[in-house]
């Protein structure tokens, strides 16, 4: 396993293919970070983020390899194990990102507006007197994670091969998943009552929101990986 | 390795286009896939090297596989070194020997000197010639080649049958489609031939190889459970079921 996902992982940074989603990531936690008044809110911003971020990671992952070079590999390791690879990959590198803007954030963010902290010392500081902050916007980022490689798994190859209805369909379930009421997502980020009262307060995503989003990547990766092991030609239309 | 009763079609109101296969794989077989175009020869390699999952039936026992497809459109952004590299460790070999049987093989397809030029710049027969190596890389107990040879130069084609060869001599079954009958012409074991409804008729070898072989017999017997006959057909010391073809299966 740790070489098919040296093998992807290789194609995706080698095809620069990451350079789009990450610019995107990049831009869209600028325009959160000057947005948000408090740092629970600016993490609640990134960790939405993740799901347009991951979900079209994964569309460029499953999309990079030609039909031929997947069945080398899928002969070599088991056509399972090869479409796991290409789904653990892209979820990786959002999860990298994400930890990166939580970074970012802890140290660029007030804690909240009425409490302003003064540079970098103090903004850390600020943070870890409120741990509950930090850990409840990890766990969002994580619910974005996963709906976000899900709706990736569930509108590209091998389950929809069309290009354009793959990107099209992409797109859709990457805002269903944020605007939507039953989605994991939504539901994760959209619990901000409590941050009116006191903006010193910390989201959490909800125990629903977390299962739900891990049942929702275990159907799809599931999906996706049977399709995987019975179509052989993924670049075609499917018709 | 063996298939039993393999069937193939891409979705539940698709025709099938292997149907009923079954066949036994032993270990130093060398066997010609032929069939006219369209006829099923892809997908049952396909099948076969476990690329995909078959929709019908099973295959048990296979051994490490090498697959080496039709075409090879080098889409990947990485030389034809790396590639190999890392195909190397996908196909399990560790430390200083993956590097070794890269080099090993490059030289011995006469690619040595374009190891370093990128898969998407390589001309057709180069690229093939990646995909031959890479498939040959860990000595697999099973190759399947299909068409392999397209597109390479006379050198190349002659080290690849002296590849095929050697592996079907240490022990290795090896199934491979070519259109050009000249290839390997007499040293099969067996030919399967797809007769374009999906199903394989397998046919003896045209030499007769050392050793004792068995005579073909074609049994044709009316059964309520088919599996259960072909099971004590197998247990028989010797016998060997090559292939079995099921008609009218719906009882009145």
């Amino acid at each position: 396993m740790t070489a098919l996902l040296r093998y992807q992982t290789a194609i995706l940074l080698r095809s620069h293919r990451w350079i789009f989603p990450l610019i995107g990531y990049a831009l869209l936690i600028a325009v959160g970070a000057a947005g948000s008044t408090s740092l629970a809110e600016t993490l609640d911003w990134s960790g939405a983020m993740l799901v347009p971020v991951v979900a079209f990671l994964t569309r460029a992952m499953l999309t990079a390899e030609p039909d031929a070079a997947r069945a080398c590999v899928a002969a070599a390791a088991g056509p399972v194990r090869a479409q796991f690879a290409t789904l653990i990959v892209p979820l990786g590198v959002g999860a990298v990102l994400g930890l990166a803007a939580a970074v970012f954030d802890v140290l660029t963010a007030e804690a909240a507006a009425n409490t302003p902290a003064s540079g970098l010392q103090g903004k850390l500081t600020a943070a870890l007197d409120h741990p509950g902050i930090v850990l409840g916007g990890l766990l969002i980022a994580l619910v974005c994670l996963c709906v976000g490689s899900a709706a990736g798994a569930l509108c590209n190859p091998p389950l929809l091969r069309h290009p354009a209805a793959a990107m099209l369909s992409t797109l859709a379930a990457i805002i269903l998943a944020l605007a939507a009421g039953v989605s994991p997502a939504n539901a994760a980020i959209s619990h901000n009552t409590a941050q009116a009262a006191n903006p010193l307060a910390a989201n959490w995503p909800g125990t629903g929101a977390l299962v739900g989003a891990a049942c929702l990547l275990a159907v799809t990766w599931g999906v996706s990986v049977l399709a995987a092991t019975r179509r052989d030609n993924w670049s075609v239309s499917s018709g | 390795m063996r298939l039993e009763a393999v069937g193939k079609r891409y979705g539940l109101r698709q025709p099938w286009v292997v149907h009923g296969v079954s066949a036994d794989l032993p270990p130093g077989r060398l066997i010609r896939v032929s069939g006219r175009n369209g006829s099923g020869k892809s997908t049952l390699l396909r099948v076969v090297a476990g690329v995909s999952l078959p929709s019908a039936g099973k295959v048990t026992g296979r051994p490490r596989t090498g697959y080496v497809p039709e075409r090879f459109p080098g889409g990947l952004p990485f030389s034809g070194r790396e590639y190999l590299l890392h195909l190397a460790r996908v196909h399990g070999l560790r430390g200083q020997e993956g590097p070794q049987r890269v080099e090993q093989w490059l030289e011995r397809l006469g690619a040595a000197g374009y190891g370093d030029q990128s898969l998407r710049s390589m001309s057709k027969g180069m690229s093939q010639k990646m995909a031959i190596a890479q498939a040959l890389l860990s000595s697999p107990g099973l190759l399947v080649l299909d068409e392999a040879g397209t597109g390479l130069d006379q050198a190349a084609r002659a080290e690849l049958d002296a590849a095929v060869t050697e592996r079907a001599a240490s022990g290795g079954t090896v199934l491979f489609v070519d259109h050009d009958p000249a290839r390997l012409a007499g040293q099969e074991d067996e030919r399967w031939n797809f007769d374009g409804a999906g199903h394989v008729a397998v046919l003896a070898g045209p030499a007769p190889q050392a050793g004792p072989r068995a005579e073909r017999i074609t049994i044709r017997l009316e059964t309520a459970n088919a599996a259960d006959v072909i099971g004590r057909v197998r247990a028989i010391d010797g016998a060997r079921v090559i292939s079995v073809d099921v008609e009218g299966t719906e009882p009145p």
